[in-house]
């Protein structure tokens, strides 16, 4: 196409070549006709190649990257412009500048496992039946891992102090970012990039025996400040704080411009080797919290019968009033006889049982008074049958509300003569002994 | 004008290809050394675009200066009281000084076998110095793990840069372990810790629900006796008032006396009695006989 388009684009040309064709001969024109035409392609080419070379400056960094300019292999910019932004970018091409990219949005995971017990690769499958795994009496320090901690302070015993550790296992999971493109670039190895492989790719597993390395000292050296049960139980929190903090001290140390993002401690267990005397001390630990919970509900259960909800207030206003009964004002009275007046349970009842007498013993009196103001007129006048009435009328009613009435014919006159009348005490339990025959 | 403009490109080609030969870039990552027949003229450390002598004269080695990580074998080593222990240490170096470098090293690999035998020797020498109880104390004030991380790197650091070149930047322990027939040991130590605490905690708990139950049983009986004050008082309160209306029986006691009395036999023979009479006695003398109505009305009149 461009050979067939190329002579006519060059007509402007072509006189000289008419008048040089009258001197050379048919062989020597052909060679010059030749010989034009491959200029001609070789001019093309050089305009297709400069056009190419320029057009290979362009460049685009990801949203998630950010890049690095190598002029001469020397960071290219002062300042902010040393890094270049996601977006198009026009760089000298090679050999003058050399572009760099390095993902530093990318948070990659990083698990370490190296603190866990040799596990077979049968024992590490989730599913299956349950094989009878075999626990190893000791731990083979080449293949079991796991964290020395040190132990409860407690009372030195003689020359034996500080020797006294214990041994825990553990997983983590390191979540980090590059956050500094230029420090990371410049100081940390990073592996020739091979066919097929990404430069993320190989930026990840480049660093990952570093990670690994600085990692594990971290912990090693954080977690022996910790006991078993801090490092297991209660303050994991603070033991991957720890980790997180002096583990971004080290990686500032190397400059290596790698970010933690997060530290976890995704599993953490004793050794399985005293697997039954941790399960037996949780479960004591769990026993315990019952006991102690039922004797709660036991105290609440008790003053609740006792005085009702208001029955630790009360005490305390009792108590508080044994205190203050000195100076005594009107509004702590006034709040316990409120207390007094919620009163439940048993309490109450006492209360209420005073209260009942309280009311009979001051209605009968006032019944018996009255009834005797009320007939004193008349046993003035007739005070034989007033008396009489009255006694009949006793008499009649209990002997109507008696069960059994027994009337004996008295002999008069023989001395030492006596009667003897069984009675069965209590007629109700009579009734409900023959009842029951 | 065309032949200009070949002119051009070919002297532009000529000159890359010459430039290529005299001069060469180092990078960022790199450090350079150059060599004069053979022998080490010029070290270079900062990055940038050098010109040297072609290919015969002046040879360029490059070197990467950036961090690289080195696991040192597992070793086994014993600390200051004889306390065997397993520990394996990484270090985090990278070349600074070519020339001494090209000098005594060469290549990465050596270097990398020189580091691992250097780090053995500082490993036995330091820990050997600290006690076991250095590492792992109960007592968190005396654990000095870091200070000798810091006096590994440091004993490392002076042993390899006037030697190698060679710049250690960070050293560190990434396991420590202690030997097979000791964790045993340690194992029996845990259980035993671990049972002590099981007794304590059931011993604390029972004492805890003692606590509250004894707690509950005296508050109750504290509520019980404030409310049995109460009630006395208000039966008192009761009696008090019951007193009022004993005045008004004085103006016949013994009238008032025997309506009191009335009233005890009707509430004490209200039910499950049993009466035992003699017939003589009112009203059942009538069952005997009728009475002499007249003459004893005649008689009171």
């Amino acid at each position: 196409m461009t050979e067939e388009s190329s002579p006519n684009k060059n007509s402007s040309d072509r006189p000289i070549p008419k008048e040089a064709a009258g001197v050379f001969d048919a062989a020597g024109r052909s060679l010059f006709e030749a010989l034009r035409v491959s200029f001609i392609i070789l001019k093309v080419i050089m305009i297709v190649l400069v056009v190419l070379f320029l057009a290979s400056g362009f460049r685009t960094v990801g949203s998630d990257e950010q890049a690095l300019v190598l002029r001469f292999g020397k960071i290219r910019g002062v300042g902010d412009q040393r890094v270049l932004g996601p977006g198009l970018h026009w760089v000298f091409p090679y050999p003058i500048d050399t572009i760099i990219k390095i993902p530093v949005e990318k948070r990659t995971n990083l698990p370490i496992n190296s603190f866990w017990y040799f596990q077979t690769r049968e024992e590490t499958l989730p599913a299956g039946p349950k094989t009878q795994i075999r626990v190893p009496e000791k731990l083979d320090p080449l293949k079991d891992g796991y964290c020395i901690v040190r132990s409860q302070k407690q009372e030195i015993l003689g020359g034996a102090a500080g020797s006294d550790y214990n041994i825990i296992h553990c997983k983590w999971q390191l979540t980090y970012k590059i956050d500094d493109a230029e420090r990371f670039f410049r100081n940390i190895h990073i592996e020739d990039v091979k066919p097929g492989q990404s430069y993320a790719e190989v930026i990840e597993s480049s660093i990952k025996p570093l990670l690994q390395g600085l990692f594990e000292d971290t912990v090693v050296t954080a977690i022996v400040n910790y006991t078993i049960d801090q490092a297991l139980f209660l303050s994991q929190d603070r033991i991957t704080g720890h980790v997180a903090k002096l583990l971004q001290e080290k990686l500032d140390t190397i400059q290596s411009g790698i970010r933690v993002v997060s530290v976890q401690l995704t599993d953490s267990t004793w050794p399985r080797q005293v697997n039954d005397a941790f399960l037996a001390s949780l479960r004591a630990s769990q026993e315990s919290q019952k006991t102690i919970s039922e004797a709660r509900g036991y105290a609440e259960k008790t003053l609740n019968e006792a005085a009702g909800p208001i029955a630790e207030e009360l005490l305390a206003a009792i108590e508080n009033k044994e205190i203050s009964e000195v100076n005594s004002t009107g509004s702590p009275q006034d709040e316990q006889e409120l207390l007094w007046s919620q009163l439940a349970g048993e309490g109450r009842e006492v209360i209420a049982e005073a209260k009942a007498y309280r009311t009979k013993t001051v209605e009968s009196a006032k019944a018996n008074a009255e009834y005797l103001q009320k007939i004193l007129p008349e046993y003035q006048k007739r005070p034989e049958l007033v008396l009489q009435d009255i006694y009949q009328e006793a008499i009649k009613y209990v002997l109507n509300n008696a069960d059994e009435k027994i009337i004996i014919q008295p002999t008069k006159g023989i001395k030492g003569e006596e009667l003897r009348i069984l009675i069965n005490r209590d007629p109700a339990i009579k009734r409900k002994s023959q009842k029951e025959k | 004008m065309k032949n200009i403009a070949i002119t051009i490109f070919i002297v532009l080609v000529v000159a890359i290809l010459a430039l290529q030969l005299v001069s060469f870039q180092v990078r960022e990552t790199e450090s350079a050394l150059v060599t004069t027949f053979g022998k080490p003229t010029d070290e270079i450390t900062s990055p940038g675009w050098y010109f040297k002598w072609p290919a015969p004269i002046q040879w360029v080695y490059k070197f990467d200066s950036r961090m690289k990580v080195l696991e040192a074998e597992v070793g086994e080593t014993t600390t200051k009281g004889a306390v065997p222990i397993i520990v394996n240490t990484y270090v985090v170096w990278k070349i600074a000084q070519p020339l001494k470098f090209f000098n005594a090293v060469g290549t990465i690999r050596e270097a990398e076998s020189k580091l691992r035998s250097q780090i053995s020797d500082t490993q036995n020498r330091i820990i050997g110095k600290h006690d076991f109880g250095e590492f792992v104390n109960s007592d968190s004030t005396k654990i000095k793990f870091k200070e000798i991380e810091d006096e590994m790197l440091t004993d490392l650091q002076g042993a390899v840069s006037d030697n190698y070149g060679i710049e250690a930047a960070m050293l560190g322990i990434k396991q420590l372990k202690i030997s097979e027939d000791v964790s045993k040991d340690v194992f029996e130590r845990m259980r035993a810790e671990r049972n002590r605490r099981t007794e304590a905690t059931i011993a604390q708990g029972n004492a805890e629900a003692t606590r509250i139950k004894t707690d509950a049983d005296y508050k109750k009986t504290e509520l019980l006796a404030a409310a049995q004050a109460r009630a006395k008082a208000i039966r008192a309160q009761g009696d008090a008032e019951a007193a009022k209306y004993y005045k008004m029986l004085e103006v016949h006691p013994k009238l008032a006396m025997f309506l009191r009395g009335i009233e005890t036999l009707k509430e004490v023979l209200k039910e499950r009695a049993t009466i035992v009479l003699p017939a003589d006695t009112e009203p059942f003398k009538l069952l005997k006989e009728i009475p002499d109505l007249e003459s004893g009305h005649s008689g009171s009149k």
